[in-house]
C-alpha cells in the first residue's frame, strides 16, 4: 500500500473545466445518446404505424361488405309458370326450380327498364337482366314458397344486385375495367347509374352479411359469415367445456399437489414446449388422431374444438398456475391451521382467490383459439358449407366452417369482391376478439387484489 | 343416440345418489351430526362418484373399441344398457357403504386427486399423440419414398400420377429465408421498442405504445396474411420489384418476411422487456454512477448482462417464424424454389403441409404422406429451438434470482 | 442545530469542495431530506452517520445527481461543486458524475472481465489515448484498491467470479479509475469481512491525499477511524456537523449523543 501511485495530472485534465459547459467529448456522447433514443422512438413509431396501416387497410377494405346495393322492382309472379298445377301446395311448388324464378325476375327487370323509359345505346336485354344477382332468384323462390298467396300478384321485391354493379358503387369497378370484363359492360353500369338516380337502386346497410351462409364463386354479393360464426361459436363451446376444466385441474395438481420429482419435471417441460409447438402440427395431430384413427367426421366443429382444446391447454395451464402462485401461502396455511384438508384448503380458499386470474387467462386462451386458422384447414373446415349446423350436441358433428377459415377460403376465390368479404369477415372477427379482450381487462381491473 | 341417453341416465342416477346418500348419512348420524366421520355432503359426492365412474369408464373403453373396429356400430344400444347397469350397481354399492365410520371425505379426495393427475397427464398424451401420429405416417412415407431423396433432394414437384420429386431442401430454404427476414425486422424493432419503453418513455407514451404493441400480438395471423396478400405484396411489387426488374410477383419472400416480422415485434418486445427488467438496478446504478449516459449503460452493461436471455428470446421467435403458417400461405407463394432474390415467390414447409393435406387425401400416396414427414421435420426443428431457448432463458433467470 | 459560523471559521473558505444549502428531497409526498446545509472539504474524509432511513443515502445521491434516475424524487435547494451549481440547467449529469464518483453498498461488478470493469470509466470518458495508457490506469487503480496482487493473473476472468470483498474493491478500483475529484461511498464495507474492511479503510486514507471522500457508514468505529469530519443525520435533518473528534467526544446535540452512545438508531 505504500507505493500507491496517485493518478497523474495528465489524466485529471477534464476535471479542471467548468461544469457549465459541456466538453467536446460529452457533446459527442450526448449526440449518440439522442440517436439511440431516436432509434427507440423510431421502433415504437414503426410498430404503431404498422398497426395503424394494417387496421385501416383491412377496415377500409372490409367496411364495404356491410353495405350492399339492392334493386327494388315490381315483379309479376306468374302463377302459370311458378305453380303449374295451380293448387298452391308448397310440396308441389317446390318442384319448380330457381331457374323459372330467374326468368320471371329477368323479365321483370327488362319490363321495369322499359316502363321507366330508359334508353341507353348498346344496352342489351342480357345487360339488363344481368344487373341482378344470380342469388336473387333463390331469394324470391324462398319468399314465394313461404307465402304462396303472393302468386298471381305483382309484388315489390328488393333483390341483390350483381357483385360487379355493387362494386361499381363502391369504387372497385370502373367503366374501363367493365369494358375489359366479360361479366359486365359499361352500358350495364350506365343503366345502374340511371336506376340509382331514379331511386330504384339503393346501397344500404347489409345485415345479411353477418347472418347469411357462404355463397358460390359467382355470387360474392350474397356471401355471409353466418355459418362461420356459428361454427366458431360451437368450437369455442367445446374449448370452454373441455380446455378450462382440464387445464384448471392440471394446474391445481401441478401447483398444489404434485411432488417435486422426475415425472412432474417432465410434465412441466412438456407443457412449456407444447405451448411453442407450431399450430399446424396440432392440425396434423387432429387429422391423424381424430379423423383417421377415431373416425370422427371431417369439417365438424367437434374435431376443430378438440384440436383447439389441445392447443389452448398449455396457455390456460400456464396462466392458471401463475394465478395460483400469486395466492400467498399464508392463506393455505390459515385454512390448514383450522383443520381443513389440503383438498379443502385448495378448493375453498385458494381457487376462489385465483379465479379472476384464471378467468383472464381463459379468455385470452379462447381469443387465441378463435383466431387460429392453420390447424382447421387440415381437418377439412375449409370445405364449402352452406347449411347451418344443427343444434348441439348433434350439431357439433355437422359440417361447418369457422371465421378465420372462411376468411382464408375467400382469399382463394377469383372474384376480387371476395377480398372485400374477407376483410369484412376480419372486422367481425376483430370485434369478437376486442370484446373478449375488453372483458379480460375489465375482469383484471375489477378483481385486481393486493395482499 | 342410445349412448347419450345412457350418459344422461347415469348423470340423473348420480344426482339421485348424491341426495340419497346425504339423507342416509343424516339418518345414520342420528341426532348428533358430529358422530359422522365425514360431512354428509361428502357421502353424497362419494356415491355420485361411484355411480358415474364405472359408467364413464365403460363408455370410454367402448368408444375406444369402436374406433379400433373391435366393436360394431350396432353394438351401441347394448353398450348403453351395460353403462346404465354399471351406474345402478355403482349407486347401490356406494349406498351400502354409508355409515358413521365410512371415511367418505378421504374417498372423495382420493378420487378427485386421481382426476387431477389424469388431467395433468393430458399434456403428455398430447405430445405422445403428436409424436406417434407423425412418426407412424412418416414411416409409411419412407416405405414409399427414399429418405435420402426426401432430405437431400433439391427438387419439389409433386404429381398426381405419381413419380413425384419430393425433396425438402427448397422448402427448408424458403422457410429459413423468410424466417431470417422476419427476424431481421422483428429483433431490432422489438428490442428497441422494449428498451425505449422500459428506459425512456414517459408514462403517457408508454400508456399508448404498450397497448398498441400488445394489440399487434392479439391480431390473428390470418389477418396478417390478408394484409400481406392485399397490401404489402402489391406494394412491394409495384414500387420495388418491378421498377428494379427483380420480379413480378406480389407473393414473395420479402412480403412474407416483412409481415411476419411485424407479427413478431410484440413477441420479441415483451420477451426483451422481461429480460431487460431482470437485470438488477444496481448494475445500472453502477454504470450511471461512473458517468455513463443511459444509452451507454444499456449498450455496454444491460444488454451484455441480458445477452443469454436475448439469445433465448431470438431463438423462440425463430421457432415461431419457422412454424408460422397463414402468413406464408397467403404471402410467400407456392413455388418451391431455391433462389437468393427476395422478390421472388418461394414456399415453406408449412405451406406445403397445408397444400398436401387439404382437399381429397389419399393416405396411400406418398404425395399425401409427405406432409407428415414435413410435419415431423418442422416439429423436430421447432422443438430443438424451443428446448435450447427455454434452457438458456431459465439459466439466465436463475442467474439473477 | 449546529452553528454555521463556527463551521466557516474552522474551515478555510477555499478548500471547500462541495457546499450544499437548504437542500430538500421529496420522494413523492415523502419529505426525505429537510433543509440540509453542509460544506464538504477537499482532501478530507467526511463520514455521514445516523439511524437507518434517516436519509444518508438520499443526500449522498444528491451530490452526484443519482437521484435524477428516480422518477418520483424531487430536489430543491442548491449544491455547488467548486462554486458551480450542479443542478444548473446547463450541467450535464454525465460530466458531473465523471467528477464525483460513487461506490455502492452492494458490490455491483458488471458482468464483464475484471479488466473491462476497471477500464469501463476511462473508456467512456476517453481518459486514455492507447492501450498502454489504459493498461496503466487499470493497474494503478487495482493497486490503489489493494486488489492488484490478487487478480493480476486473471484480469480477463469475469468480475462476478470474485469474492464479495474482492468485488467491492473492484468496484472501488472502477470508481477510482475515472480519477474523480470526489468519491461518494455508501456503506462500502457492509458486505466485507474485517480484513477486507481494513484494506478498504487504508485505501480511503490513501485516496484522501488526492480527493475528497464522503462515506456513509453504520459503524461508529469506522467513522472515527477514517474520517476527519462527521455529519450526523436524523429523520432527514442534519443534526450536527463538525470535526470527527469533537462529534465523538463532546457532541453538542442530545440526539447525537444518544446515537453515538447507542441509545437511538
Ligand atoms: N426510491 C425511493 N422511493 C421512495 N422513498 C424512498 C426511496 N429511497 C429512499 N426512500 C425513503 O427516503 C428515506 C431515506 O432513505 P435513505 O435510503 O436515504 O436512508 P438511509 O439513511 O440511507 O438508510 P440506511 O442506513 O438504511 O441505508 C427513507 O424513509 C426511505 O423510505
Ligand atoms: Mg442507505
Amino acid at each position: 500500500m505504500t507505493d500507491f501511485p496517485m493518478p497523474s495530472d495528465a489524466s485529471r485534465k477534464p476535471s479542471k473545466s467548468s461544469l457549465l459547459v459541456a466538453d467536446a467529448r460529452t457533446r459527442k456522447r450526448n449526440a449518440a445518446e439522442k440517436r439511440f433514443r431516436a432509434y427507440g422512438a423510431g421502433a415504437i413509431a414503426i410498430a404503431m404505424l404498422a398497426l395503424v396501416i394494417l387496421l385501416t387497410t383491412i377496415i377500409g377494405g372490409g367496411a364495404g361488405a356491410f353495405r350492399q346495393t339492392y334493386l327494388s322492382i315490381p315483379v309479376a309472379l306468374d302463377a302459370e309458370v311458378l305453380d303449374p298445377k295451380g293448387n298452391r301446395d308448397p310440396a308441389e311448388m317446390s318442384k319448380v326450380l330457381t331457374l323459372s324464378y330467374g326468368r320471371v325476375l329477368d323479365a321483370a327487370v327488362v319490363e321495369a327498364v322499359k316502363a321507366n323509359g330508359i334508353e341507353i345505346d348498346g344496352l342489351t336485354p342480357k345487360d339488363m337482366s344481368g344487373l341482378i344477382s344470380k342469388e336473387a332468384s333463390a331469394q324470391l323462390r324462398n319468399r314465394v314458397l313461404a307465402d304462396p298467396e303472393l302468386l298471381g300478384q305483382t309484388v315489390d321485391v328488393n333483390v341483390l344486385v350483381n357483385g360487379r354493379v355493387d362494386g361499381y358503387f363502391k369504387g372497385r369497378v370502373t367503366m374501363e375495367s367493365a369494358a375489359a370484363d366479360g361479366n359486365t359492360s359499361p352500358e350495364q353500369l350506365k343503366l345502374a347509374n340511371v336506376l340509382k338516380e331514379g331511386g330504384m337502386l339503393v346501397t344500404r346497410f347489409n345485415w345479411d352479411f353477418v347472418t347469411n351462409p357462404d355463397a358460390s364463386d359467382q355470387r360474392p354479393e350474397a356471401a355471409g359469415v353466418g355459418v362461420a360464426i356459428l361454427g366458431s361459436l360451437y368450437m369455442m363451446l367445446v374449448v370452454l367445456f373441455l380446455a378450462v376444466p382440464i387445464g384448471v385441474a392440471a394446474s391445481i395438481y401441478l401447483e398444489e399437489f404434485a411432488p417435486k420429482n422426475r415425472w412432474t419435471d417432465i410434465i412441466e417441460v412438456n407443457i412449456s414446449n407444447l405451448a411453442a409447438v407450431p399450430s399446424i402440427v396440432f392440425g396434423i395431430l387432429g387429422l391423424a388422431a381424430f379423423i383417421n384413427f377415431a373416425g370422427l367426421p371431417q369439417s365438424a366443429p367437434i374435431v376443430g374444438g378438440l384440436v383447439l382444446t389441445l392447443m389452448t391447454l398449455p396457455t390456460i395451464i400456464i396462466s392458471t398456475r401463475a394465478a395460483l402462485k400469486a395466492v400467498p401461502p399464508s392463506i393455505r396455511d390459515a385454512a390448514l391451521g383450522v383443520g381443513a384438508s389440503k383438498m379443502q384448503s385448495v378448493f375453498h380458499h385458494v381457487l376462489p382467490l385465483a379465479m379472476p386470474g384464471i378467468l383472464t387467462g381463459t379468455i385470452i386462451g379462447l381469443a387465441q383459439a378463435l383466431g387460429e386458422t392453420a390447424p382447421l384447414l387440415l381437418i377439412g373446415m375449409v370445405a364449402f358449407v352452406r347449411e347451418f349446423p344443427g343444434a348441439p350436441l348433434e350439431g357439433l358433428f355437422d359440417p361447418a366452417t369457422a371465421l378465420p377459415v372462411q376468411i382464408y377460403n375467400w382469399t382463394q376465390r377469383a372474384d376480387p369482391a371476395f377480398i372485400e368479404r374477407a376483410s369484412g369477415a376480419i372486422i367481425v372477427l376483430l370485434v369478437f376478439l376486442l370484446c373478449m379482450n375488453v372483458l379480460a381487462v375489465i375482469l383484471r381491473r375489477r378483481f385486481e387484489r393486493r395482499w | 343416440m342410445p349412448l347419450s341417453w345412457a350418459l344422461i341416465a347415469s348423470l340423473i342416477l348420480a344426482i339421485a345418489g348424491y341426495f340419497a346418500a346425504r339423507g342416509r348419512a343424516f339418518a345414520a348420524a342420528g341426532p348428533d351430526i358430529r358422530r359422522l366421520h365425514s360431512r354428509p355432503t361428502y357421502h353424497g359426492y362419494s356415491v355420485a362418484l361411484t355411480t358415474l365412474a364405472p359408467a364413464l369408464a365403460i363408455m370410454v373403453i367402448a368408444s375406444f373399441l369402436r374406433m379400433t373396429g373391435v366393436l360394431a356400430e350396432q353394438a351401441g344400444a347394448y353398450v348403453g344398457l351395460v353403462v346404465t347397469a354399471a351406474a345402478v350397481v355403482g349407486l347401490v354399492w356406494g349406498l351400502t357403504r354409508i355409515g358413521i365410520e365410512y371415511k367418505a371425505r378421504n374417498t372423495v379426495e382420493r378420487i378427485v386427486l386421481g382426476l387431477l393427475i389424469l388431467c395433468s397427464t393430458i399434456a403428455i398424451l398430447t405430445t405422445a399423440g403428436i409424436v406417434l401420429s407423425l412418426v407412424f405416417e412418416t414411416g409409411h412415407f419412407f416405405q414409399k419414398y427414399s429418405w435420402t431423396e426426401f432430405f437431400f433432394g433439391t427438387n419439389w414437384t409433386p404429381r398426381f400420377q405419381g413419380n413425384s420429386n419430393l425433396g425438402v431442401l427448397p422448402l427448408l430454404w424458403g422457410t429459413l429465408y423468410i424466417s431470417l427476414i422476419a427476424l431481421l425486422v422483428a429483433v431490432p424493432i422489438g428490442m428497441f421498442a422494449a428498451i425505449y419503453m422500459s428506459e425512456y418513455a414517459s408514462k403517457r407514451v408508454r400508456g399508448i405504445a404498450k397497448p398498441a404493441i400488445e394489440m399487434l400480438a392479439g391480431i390473428p395471423t390470418i389477418v396478417y396474411g390478408l394484409f400481406a396478400l392485399i397490401t404489402v405484396g402489391p406494394m412491394l411489387r409495384d414500387y420495388f420489384a418491378q421498377p428494379l426488374g427483380l420480379g413480378n410477383s406480389g407473393a414473395s419472400v420479402l412480403t412474407a418476411g416483412l409481415v411476419m416480422g411485424i407479427m413478431l415485434i410484440p413477441f420479441v418486445s415483451s420477451l426483451s422487456d422481461d429480460i431487460i427488467n431482470a437485470v438488477p438496478q444496481s448494475l445500472r446504478d453502477g454504470a450511471l454512477g461512473l458517468g455513463s449516459t443511459p444509452s451507454e449503460t444499456i449498450k455496454q452493461v444491460v444488454l451484455p448482462a441480458a445477452l443469454p436471455g436475448i439469445v433465448g428470446a431470438v431463438l423462440l421467435a425463430a421457432s415461431r417464424a419457422i412454424g408460422e403458417t397463414m402468413i406464408v400461405v397467403l404471402g410467400a407463394g407456392a413455388a418451391a424454389r431455391m433462389s437468393l432474390n427476395p422478390f421472388e415467390a418461394m414456399t415453406t414447409i408449412t405451406v406445403k403441409i397445408v397444400s398436401q393435406l387439404t382437399g381429397d387425401n389419399d393416405f396411400a400416396a406418398p404425395e399425401t404422406l409427405v406432409a407428415f414427414a414435413l410435419g415431423l421435420t418442422l416439429f423436430v426443428i421447432t422443438l430443438a429451438l424451443n428446448i435450447v431457448a427455454l434452457y438458456i432463458v431459465r439459466k439466465y433467470r436463475e442467474q439473477y434470482e | 442545530m449546529y452553528d454555521t459560523n463556527r463551521l466557516e471559521n474552522a474551515v478555510g473558505q477555499d478548500d471547500i469542495k462541495i457546499s450544499a444549502r437548504k437542500v430538500q428531497v421529496f420522494y413523492g409526498d415523502k419529505h426525505a431530506i429537510k433543509d440540509v446545509d453542509v460544506d464538504i472539504q477537499d482532501k478530507t474524509v467526511t463520514a455521514f452517520i445516523g439511524p437507518s432511513g434517516c436519509g444518508k443515502s438520499t443526500f449522498l445521491r444528491c451530490i452526484n445527481r443519482m437521484n435524477d434516475t428516480i422518477p418520483i424524487a424531487r430536489i430543491e435547494g442548491d449544491i455547488k461543486l467548486d462554486g458551480e451549481d450542479i443542478y444548473d440547467k446547463r450541467v450535464d449529469p454525465v460530466q458531473l458524475r465523471a467528477r464525483i464518483g460513487m461506490v455502492f453498498q452492494k458490490p455491483n461488478p458488471f458482468p464483464k472481465s475484471i479488466y473491462d470493469n476497471v477500464a469501463y470509466g476511462p473508456r467512456i470518458h476517453g481518459l486514455s489515448r492507447n492501450r498502454a495508457e489504459l493498461d496503466e490506469i487499470v493497474e494503478r487503480s487495482l493497486r490503489g484498491a489493494a486488489l492488484w496482487n490478487e487478480v493480476k493473473d486473471r484480469l480477463q476472468e469475469p468480475g462476478t467470479g470474485l469474492s464479495g470483498g474482492q468485488q467491492q474493491r473492484l468496484c472501488i478500483a472502477r470508481a477510482v479509475a475515472t480519477s474523480p475529484e470526489v468519491l461518494l461511498m455508501d456503506e462500502p464495507c457492509s458486505a466485507l469481512d474485517p480484513i477486507a474492511t481494513g484494506q478498504v479503510e487504508e485505501l480511503i486514507e490513501q485516496l484522501r491525499q488526492e480527493f475528497s471522500v464522503v462515506i456513509v457508514t453504520h459503524s461508529m468505529q469506522q467513522a472515527a477511524r477514517v474520517s476527519q469530519k462527521t455529519a450526523f443525520f436524523h429523520l432527514g435533518n442534519l443534526v450536527e456537523y463538525g470535526d470527527t473528534d469533537d462529534i465523538f467526544t463532546k457532541p453538542q446535540d442530545s440526539r447525537t449523543e444518544a446515537y453515538i452512545s447507542g441509545r437511538i438508531g
